[in-house]
This record gives C-alpha cells, sequence and structure tokens, in this order.
C-alpha cells in the first residue's frame, strides 16, 4: 500500500456517485480522489471508496481482510446474483466452496483447452461481419459485439447451431433483466427459466456420454473427486451469458469507441496490423474498462492513511481510477495503444510481470480474478481484427458522439456507448 | 514428496497461491514460494490440485 502523504483538497459531496455527470465522466471525481482522499469515507451511502493503483491492487491482493461476500452466521450474505442465476461461484465468497466451483471451471477457459475454441471464434466472427458486410454501414453494438460472444458461448457449450437464435434472445432478455430490473426482469427471469428447461435434458445426457464441448466438461470436471451439481451446472450456465457475453460485447464496442473517437490517429495502426488489438485490448482496459468498480468487505480493521476503515465495513475499489493513476502510469489520461508502460497480452492473477511493467486492473486481480481473462482478449482481439480486416476506410458515421456512459457505474455496472455507428466503402 | 516450481515456465498466474495459501506464497517477485513441504494426507491432496490447476505446467510433485 502506499503511503504518501495527502495533501488537503475540496471535500467532494458524496451525491455526486449517483449523477449522470459521474457516470458519464468519472475521471475529475477520480482524480480528486485519487490526490486528496486516497481514503474516502462516504457517509451518505455508508461505504468507503479507495482510488489509487496501489491500494485497489493490494486491497484485492489481502484476502485476510477483504472478502467478496457479507458473512452472516449461517453463511455468506446473498446478493442478489442468486436470484437470478441460482446457485453460483459468485456468491461464496472467500470460502472453500468458492475454491471448488472455480477450479472446476477455470481450466476450461485458458491453455489447451481454450485453443481448442480459437478455430470457431474466427468462423463465427466471419459469419457475423457476413451479415452486413455488403451495406457500407455497421451499428457495431447491436449488429457485432452483441452477437460475436454469445454465439461463441453457444458453440462452447456444443449446443445445436440451429438453436443460436434462440440462444441470443434468452441472452438479449436476460441481460435486459439483469440491467434494469421492473418489468424487465420478469421477462430475464422467463428467460432463464426457458433456457434452464432447454439446458436440463442436456445436462443429464452429457453427464453420462460426455462429448468434447464445454457443457460436458464442466458436467464432468472433477476437482478432488467432486463434480458440479446439476443446479450448479445451470447457475453458471446463466452467469457465463452475463459475466462472459455481455462483459466481452462490451469490451469489443469499447474498443471501437476508443479508436473512432479517442485516438483516430491510431486507427490507421490497428487497422494495417492485426496482431495490435491485444494492445487497443489492453489499453482499453486500463483506460476505460468494462467495469470500473468492485465492491468488498472488511473482515477486520485496517489503517491506513492515518485513517481506519472498520471490520464489516463496505468498500468500493475504483479499478477504474487506479488504472488513471499517475503513480503507476505515465500521461494516464491518454489513450495509446503503444504504450510501454502498460503490460499487454496475457494476463496474470497476481497482477505481477516479468517485463516489470504495470497490469491494467480491468479484470480484478488476486482470488477473484475475472476467470474468463484469457478468453475476454483473445476473443476480443479475434473479432476486431477480423472486423478491421474486412472493412474499407472505415469511419464513424457521426463526428459527434454522446460519449460513453454507465447505468450504475459504483454498483458494478457495465460501462459502454449506446450505439456505435460506423461507415466503410462498400 | 515435494512440490517444485520451475521458474522458466511460471508466468506467475497465481492459481497455487490463491488457491493454496497453505502451501504457497506470492515473493517479492510474484512468484510462488513453497513454504510448506511436509505434506500430510490433506496437504498431499492440495499440492496434486495445484499441479493440476496450474495453467503454465510449472509446477510437479517429486520424490
Amino acid at each position: 500500500m502506499s503511503e504518501e502523504t495527502v495533501e488537503l483538497g475540496p471535500e467532494i459531496d458524496p451525491r455526486i456517485f449517483d449523477s449522470k455527470e459521474f457516470q458519464k465522466d468519472p475521471f475529475p471525481i477520480y482524480k480528486q480522489l485519487r490526490d486528496h482522499h486516497p481514503i474516502y469515507h462516504d457517509r451518505f451511502h455508508n461505504r468507503w471508496i479507495l482510488s489509487r493503483y496501489w491500494d485497489v491492487d493490494g486491497a484485492f491482493q489481502d484476502n485476510g481482510s477483504y472478502d467478496r461476500a457479507m458473512y452472516k452466521a449461517d453463511g455468506p450474505y446473498d446478493f442478489g446474483s442468486r436470484h437470478v442465476f441460482g446457485p453460483n461461484i459468485l456468491e461464496y465468497g472467500n470460502s472453500d466452496e468458492h475454491r471448488r466451483l472455480r477450479n472446476i471451471v477455470a481450466g476450461q477457459f485458458v491453455g489447451q483447452k481454450l485453443q481448442d475454441f480459437i478455430p470457431m471464434i474466427h468462423q463465427i466472427s466471419e459469419e457475423v461481419i457476413d451479415r452486413f458486410i455488403d451495406s457500407g454501414e455497421v451499428e457495431i453494438i447491436s449488429q457485432f459485439a452483441s452477437q460475436v460472444p454469445i454465439r461463441v458461448i453457444s458453440n462452447m457449450l456444443g449446443l445445436p447451431r440451429e438453436d443460436e437464435d434462440t440462444f441470443v434472445t434468452w441472452y438479449q432478455d436476460l441481460i435486459a433483466g439483469l440491467g434494469f430490473g421492473g418489468e424487465h426482469l420478469m421477462r430475464g427471469l422467463n428467460a432463464r427459466n426457458e433456457m434452464w428447461d432447454y439446458i436440463d435434458p442436456l445436462i443429464k445426457k452429457r453427464s453420462v456420454d460426455p462429448g468434447e464441448d464445454l457443457l460436458s466438461r464442466i458436467c464432468t470436471a472433477e476437482i478432488a473427486g467432486s463434480r458440479m451439481s446439476s443446479d450448479e451446472v445451470k447457475g453458471f450456465v446463466a452467469l457465463l451469458l452475463a459475466a462472459g457475453g455481455d462483459t466481452t460485447e462490451k469490451a469489443i464496442a469499447n474498443m471501437w469507441y476508443h479508436l473512432m473517437y479517442t485516438r483516430p490517429d491510431q486507427m490507421e495502426l490497428a487497422l494495417s496490423n492485426p496482431d495490435i488489438w491485444e494492445n487497443v485490448f489492453a489499453e482499453m482496459m486500463r483506460f476505460d474498462p468494462v467495469v470500473h468498480a468492485q465492491f468488498r468487505y472488511t473482515t477486520r480493521e485496517i489503517p491506513l492513511y492515518n485513517d481506519v476503515i472498520p471490520e464489516r465495513a463496505g468498500v468500493i475499489l475504483y479499478l477504474g481510477a487506479g488504472n488513471r493513476d499517475e503513480r503507476a502510469f505515465k500521461n494516464p489520461d491518454t489513450f495509446d495503444i503503444l504504450r510501454d508502460d502498460l503490460h499487454m497480452g496475457r494476463e496474470n492473477r497476481s497482477g505481477r510481470y516479468k517485463d516489470g511493467k504495470n497490469g491494467h486492473l480491468g479484470f480484478g486481480i488476486g482470488q477473484h480474478f475475472c476467470m474468463g481473462y484469457a478468453m475476454a482478449r483473445q476473443e476480443s482481439a479475434i473479432a476486431c481484427s477480423k472486423l478491421a480486416a474486412r472493412v474499407k476506410k472505415p469511419r464513424p458515421k457521426n463526428m459527434v458522439h454522446p460519449g460513453i456512459s454507465s447505468p450504475s457505474i459504483d454498483s458494478g455496472g457495465f460501462r459502454s456507448p449506446e450505439e456505435l455507428i460506423m461507415e466503410f466503402d462498400k | 514428496m515435494k512440490v517444485l516450481v520451475d521458474k522458466e515456465k511460471c508466468f506467475m498466474s497465481g492459481e497455487c497461491y490463491y488457491n493454496h495459501p497453505e502451501l504457497f506464497r506470492m515473493d517479492d517477485d510474484g512468484y510462488p514460494e513453497v513454504i510448506e513441504n511436509r505434506l500430510d494426507q490433506d496437504l498431499l491432496r492440495h499440492a496434486e490440485e495445484a499441479v493440476q490447476v496450474c495453467p503454465a505446467g510449472a509446477l510437479k510433485l517429486e520424490k
């Protein structure tokens, strides 16, 4: 943890965190937090905030002090995900149960098992592009970014290709239900139930007669003799759509947004170099990642900067702020895919790299580091490089864009533009 | 039995020390350091799991 002196600065009104202004452009507030309130007690929302790179990193690393779940006497506090997804890995905090579930599935998304799926990602990207390439225009989010990841997941699970469009509809309803609640929530839950009814017989079948697909692998993967239950498999599939589909969709959108509007002068470089898309991904994950905040609960008192966070307090780790910290990156407010102080390529759960550079915090760090990190990076880079190779002279349709926003940035709301239209020569 | 770390292969994914703090800890450079080599039956099971889960194939058990 950094313990440099803090210069006093203007107070921050905690109601700012609920404002449209903050959701659209949180970065000036992030800087005020880092410079003058590196430990900020938000009395209005009853929570604490950390924002400097090394403090966010340190909290992610420190499992003894920060837990992902709040524990009650009889087990972890249910913070809603069970309601939508069923039993799933997000609920089990730092427990042994979390480790068991994570280890059963984590291995499916890295290394050779991931490489097995790569040719299919190439093929699906091309198919999605085929649908609009002759029109000279694409709305990147609905026609491209939201299409690739969900079709990839459907194929990974080994669902029949003729069911892919149905799967896409369930996905859209489920995500809408999660994001907006209210009437959408019912739609989301209905979609989930339909999907579970559909997948239930498949789970039974593949548990006894497994193939090479992800669903078979999840049904039969064993860690220390233990498999996932049928309900856990279903919960995981539902979670996969949100955590694996929606996030990747928004990552792809954010990559194109920043090339089109933030650094159009680097667009040419990206169009002419298919290998550079992993850099675009890494820099997007630093500069303006899909997820800006993670929530933790303290398991003990934490003294920091002459203040003390009490035990059992809620803490927001603003990784979106840590990523813009001058203490970790030069000119942090510049989007630069050639940045020499950011680790590009394969990320680590440890956040430490042999090249000595700092990594982005976009996947978190430590025990709850994003399980799908390698998949997200490779899939985003492949899909984007395919699109780049096929569009001629791409340019934004509208020279002015309302910008990226987030419905609720501090509760883990995913950040991405609402619409992104690109024109290109036919 | 003893757990060995191949630092050439290791890419510091952290899987071993986050899953098994009873066996490993992260050293100052991000590599795992084995902190317990007296492996009873339970710990041996944990060590085997760590070897299986390591995405770099950098861990092995040696008699």
